[in-house]
């Protein structure tokens, strides 16, 4: 059964960057795009790196370990070291607030 | 998998604003097209010299200049590419890999795929796929390295293994299993060029010998000398960058042939940032850093003093190179590990 779960104020993520946010064991990266809000899982499907503190350039994530990239939109792995696709999470706004569906 | 495990900043407890990370972080193809144009012209200064000292003695010395020249960028060039970061266009940055890397003498995905854990587990012993000698480096250690002999007789193996499809287990530690198809095409394609090279050279042509093959193996020892520095007397398993890992002050030319790499410390503490951010990083979080050691041709006469003192079993303790306290001894030492390329 999946569930809207609060993540933060809009505000709190810069644009062109990402938040980690943990939640009920697991970790996600929730992401502030030129295309919008998108929310992937939280660590690189590469080794145990979480992407906190990768590079977002438009709606591409690099990790910050090895420099893998993904595709924030769909998840997809574009460029070695990465080649298995993160999850992607839907994601909503209300009130100001970001909701991730878990 | 979770938990961060990685040498990086955050094992080596540095601590860095994010949004100027960022900023020293951010993608171009300016800085690494103007490196490049100066590398062309560059090489193309030097080749003309070369072209000129023809049949005279002056040849060795201009063909060691053009060497360097060749081999020290193409060395840089190919690690900068295996992180991606030389170039915003991708395409680029992945041309140029594979030109760095043909002329390092590595197969690009097997060089990317083996940087990966050279990064995640920095001068670990029996984890860390790019240590190239056993330490503490002795004598013999250091011929071995510097000539090349230790580097050709690795990569050798590894392309024969790769080429045909049969995988050490080393490779198969750090490649995942659907990228070796790519490791062994790669390395047959890497093969079918050093042939054909030889194969012009077998059939009378000059111009490969003169302008790629010679001046490879002769500028080798130099890119060789640049790269033993990064790690060599330093700490064995340590979660600490700063204790694993060696910056070194060296001048423009060194650190335009280099990439910027002098600053390896702060390249493995963040490697996202590309090799035009480093000297910037290098001086924001300086206050955090231990010392550049001095420039490269003394840290290297220090290196070089210490692994004959080793061999002759005298005190290793170095005038003023930073080294591990488990480098330096009265006299005599214990083997602390074995090169995981070899
Ligand atoms: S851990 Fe992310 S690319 Fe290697």
């Amino acid at each position: 059964m999946s569930e809207w779960v609060r993540v933060c104020a809009a505000e709190e993520i810069d644009e062109e960057d990402l938040i980690r946010f943990d939640h009920g064991g697991c970790s996600f990266a929730v992401y502030n795009t030129e295309k919008g809000f998108f929310a992937t899982d939280g660590y690189c499907s590469h080794e145990a790196q979480h992407l906190e503190d990768g590079l977002v350039m438009g709606t591409v994530i690099e990790c910050p370990l090895h420099q893998g990239r993904f595709e924030i939109t769909t998840g997809k792995a574009l460029s070695a070291p990465v080649c298995v696709d993160l999850q992607t999470y839907p994601i909503k706004l209300e009130d100001g607030d970001i909701f991730i569906r878990l | 998998m979770t938990g961060n495990i990685a040498t990086n900043a955050a094992s080596s407890g540095i601590v860095f604003d994010r949004k100027k990370l960022k900023a020293l972080a951010k993608r171009s193809d300016r800085p690494g097209l103007i490196w490049l144009a100066q590398w062309v012209v560059l090489l193309t200064v030097t080749g003309w010299i070369v072209y000129l000292t023809l049949g005279s003695w002056w040849l060795l010395p201009a063909m060691m200049v053009y060497g360097t020249v060749l081999t020290v960028p193409a060395y840089a060039l190919s690690h900068e590419c295996a992180h991606g970061t030389a170039f915003r266009t991708r395409w680029l940055n992945e041309a140029c890999l594979w030109l760095g890397s043909l002329i390092y003498f590595e197969e690009p995905h097997h060089r990317r795929y083996s940087h990966t854990r050279h990064h995640t587990y920095t001068w670990h012993v029996g984890k860390d796929s790019q240590m190239p000698f056993d330490t503490p480096m002795t004598f013999r250690g250091w011929l071995l390295e510097t000539t090349g002999i230790a580097l050709f007789s690795y990569e050798i193996r590894v392309f024969a293994l790769n080429a045909l499809g049969r995988f050490s287990d080393e490779t198969r530690t750090f490649t995942p299993v659907s990228e070796l198809p790519k490791l062994k095409w790669g390395a047959r394609a890497c093969l079918a060029v050093y042939a054909l090279l030889t194969a012009l050279v077998a059939s009378g042509s000059v111009w490969p010998l003169y302008f790629i093959l010679l001046p490879r193996l002769l500028g080798g020892p130099v890119m060789l000398l640049f790269t033993l520095i990064q790690h060599v007397e330093l700490q064995e398993n340590s979660p600490s960058i700063l204790e694993s890992t060696r910056s070194f002050r060296t001048g423009c030319i060194g650190r335009f042939l280099y990439m910027n790499m002098n600053n390896h410390v702060e390249h493995h503490l963040y490697p996202l940032v590309p090799f035009h951010g480093l000297p910037a990083l290098s001086k924001a979080i300086a206050d955090q850093l231990p010392e550049p050691d001095p420039g490269f041709f003394r840290t290297n006469w220090e290196v070089f003093q210490v692994v004959l003192h080793r061999s002759l079993g005298r005190s290793t303790k170095a005038p003023s190179l930073r080294q591990a306290p488990n480098m330096i001894t009265a006299g005599g030492f214990d083997r602390l590990s074995k090169a995981s390329m070899s």
